[in-house]
């Protein structure tokens, strides 16, 4: 049970990966071996304690959002791909390539992409107006629904059931001019219109951000 | 212990990603800042204003000075009074920011409340397709797709603060052409 | 052994097959696509939860192994598992967060993460138990258990979940984990060991 076979005997026993004979083999070894029986009842009971415990599946915030937001890629992407099609590189050889037998289906397969892509945007986006397609809020207590104020000609997003700000934090604002962008390096300085460092946003070890106060 | 050091690494790459080449050079951070070599713009899809806005019961006048906000803007505390039930709207931040095409863009009137902004390309009819990312300090509060168009503002309601609430506003001032 | 465990890619009753599903998104069929989505989503968040521990992150890692699914799904042959597949491209897509991470933080880890991963945990207890006591006793098993498994690498965590939650065959398990027989066996023995080290009394008690 020291040696590195003996462990891969073991797991391979409790995982039921061993054929008939091998299994016989290793029952008879286990008769004559205290310590071992021990071992392998002490992994079983675990093993079926994690399985007691762990979901073969955990529920996705938020699914339909889920599902539509890879469709909503998908269907970018094949924009992208008839982008591409239309790219400026093919124009050279664009009366060559409209004479091969597979124009006429790949032509009905932009209109089709377009043409919906086009519906798509009649439909959801009405012209002049900021308009919210979608929202998923990590928070399962944290309902968020939008909607267009006529009188006060916005769009506006209402995000219900979030936790108040604790009435002794202090909420400093900043009055940023712009921030440069430095694809070298993961912060980004945010300066005042004097050119000062208001703020640097870096990222953490899990890629959240950090904001951090400048000080000299 | 683990935070303290991460903070404390943070704060070493914020430092030389903002000059603390100057610092080890026995120059002042804020001259390595002016002097950092000047980079090549990455394109943009637009600009975009973010204001933070703290919305009260009480308080004298609007708290917004007209200057302070950008042009088709001016009467946001108006705006604001027609969905939010609050006599008085002060502007804790701002920020003006370039919409960048292929890179993440950050809208950060505060520390505490601030937008992640991609672009997802220009819209039919006008505007920019965007997914945002409404963070609170270390949390999303939510995440959405939008289209932002130009004199038409997205108000983003925040949290609850005090009497009052925080709302975000953010407003799409220039489309790239 | 998790002889009750079905088979990830067994259709149920008057549910289309995956195989049949997969060459209608071969052909360009998103809709099929949609329907795999559905039917793997849990399972595959699942994955990227248990090896990323953030809710948000574990959220956009699976978008993204169904997008890379998607990419790659004209490339997959007919006769292998579809759940595999899929599994093998999460595996990647965490791999590569988790690669990206390490090198960010040069191997430092946030205590945040076992936090907030204790505190999903309780929420998913089991709404259903028969008794308040009961209920209770599951829930801190669960905490316990989840605590324990946070504490393993990566590469143990992802072993025994396959193995454990999942009940993928060790071949299956080396071709999702893109590793040999010997070192998934390696693996679950030694995950095993530790969590034994730490759960011992808990699951001797429960028992």
């Amino acid at each position: 049970m020291k040696t590195p076979p003996d462990e891969n005997q073991l797991v391979r026993y409790l995982d039921d990966e061993m054929d008939l004979a091998e299994k016989n083999t290793f029952e008879a070894s286990l008769a004559a071996d205290a310590e071992l029986r021990a071992e392998i009842e002490s992994m079983s009971r675990l093993g079926a304690v994690l399985r007691s415990a762990m979901p073969d599946g955990r529920d996705v915030p938020h699914p339909d959002f889920f599902n539509s937001q890879i469709q909503v890629r998908l269907a970018e992407e094949k924009q992208a791909h008839v982008r591409e099609f239309h790219a400026p590189a093919q124009v050279g050889g664009w009366l060559g390539w409209m004479r091969t037998p597979w124009f006429a289906a790949a032509a009905t397969a932009v209109i089709a992409v377009v043409a919906f892509g086009f519906w798509q945007d009649r439909h959801s986006a009405p012209t002049g107006l900021s308009v919210v397609l979608s929202t998923y809020a990590p928070n399962p207590s944290v309902h968020a629904h939008s909607f267009h104020s006529g009188e006060a000609q916005a769009t506006v997003l209402m995000l219900d059931g979030l936790a108040s700000v604790p009435p002794d934090r202090q909420i400093v604002g900043q009055q940023v001019h712009h921030s440069d962008m430095d694809r070298q390096v993961a912060t980004t300085p945010l300066f005042s219109d004097e050119g000062r460092v208001l703020l640097v946003r870096a990222v953490d070890g899990r890629n959240q951000p950090r904001l951090l106060e400048h000080t000299r | 212990m683990p935070h303290s050091l991460t903070a404390a690494r943070l704060f070493f790459i914020t430092l030389m990603a903002c000059g603390g080449g100057g610092v080890l050079n026995g120059q002042p951070a804020a001259t390595s800042f002016e002097a950092s070599p000047i980079i090549r713009k990455p394109a943009t899809d637009g600009k975009v204003w973010g204001g933070l806005i703290f919305a009260s019961p009480k308080g004298k006048g609007t708290g917004v000075a007209k200057g302070d906000l950008p042009a088709g803007l001016r009467d946001l505390p108006v705006r604001l009074g027609k969905v939010f039930q609050f006599a008085h709207f002060e502007l804790l931040g701002q920020h003006t920011q370039d919409v960048f095409r292929e890179y993440e863009s950050w809208v950060v009137p505060s520390k505490d409340l601030f937008l992640k902004v991609d672009s997802k390309g220009k819209a039919g009819g006008g505007g920019i397709n965007l997914h945002l990312q409404f963070w609170q300090e270390q949390q999303v509060l939510v995440k959405t797709d939008a289209v932002l168009r130009e004199g038409s503002p997205l108000f983003i309601s925040g949290p609850k603060w005090r009497d009052g609430q925080l709302i975000f506003v953010l407003m799409l001032t220039m489309p790239e052409d | 052994m998790n002889p009750d465990m079905p088979s990830p890619t067994a259709p149920a009753d008057g549910e289309v097959p995956d195989l049949d599903l997969v060459k209608r998104c071969q052909a360009g069929d998103t809709r099929a696509f949609d329907v795999l989505v559905a039917k793997y989503r849990s399972r595959v968040y699942n994955m990227t939860y248990h090896l990323i521990q953030n809710e948000t992150e574990a959220w956009d890692l699976a978008q993204e192994a169904f997008i890379k699914a998607w990419r790659g799904i004209g490339g997959f042959k007919l006769d292998s598992g579809f759940y595999t597949w899929l599994y093998r491209i999460t595996h990647n897509v965490c791999y590569d967060w988790l690669r990206k991470k390490k090198f960010e933080s040069d191997g430092e880890f946030d205590d945040s993460r076992t936090e907030h991963r204790v505190a999903a945990g309780a929420e998913a207890v089991p709404q259903m138990a028969p008794r308040p006591d009961q209920a209770m006793r599951n829930a801190e098993l669960k905490i316990r258990i989840d605590a324990a498994i946070a504490q393993l690498s990566p590469d143990h965590r992802q072993a025994i979940l396959l193995k454990e939650v999942e009940g993928l065959r060790y071949h299956e398990i080396a071709e999702v984990m893109q590793c040999s027989l010997g070192t998934v066996m390696s693996r679950l023995f030694y995950a095993r060991k530790k969590l034994q080290e730490i759960l011992k009394d808990t699951y001797e008690n429960a028992a």
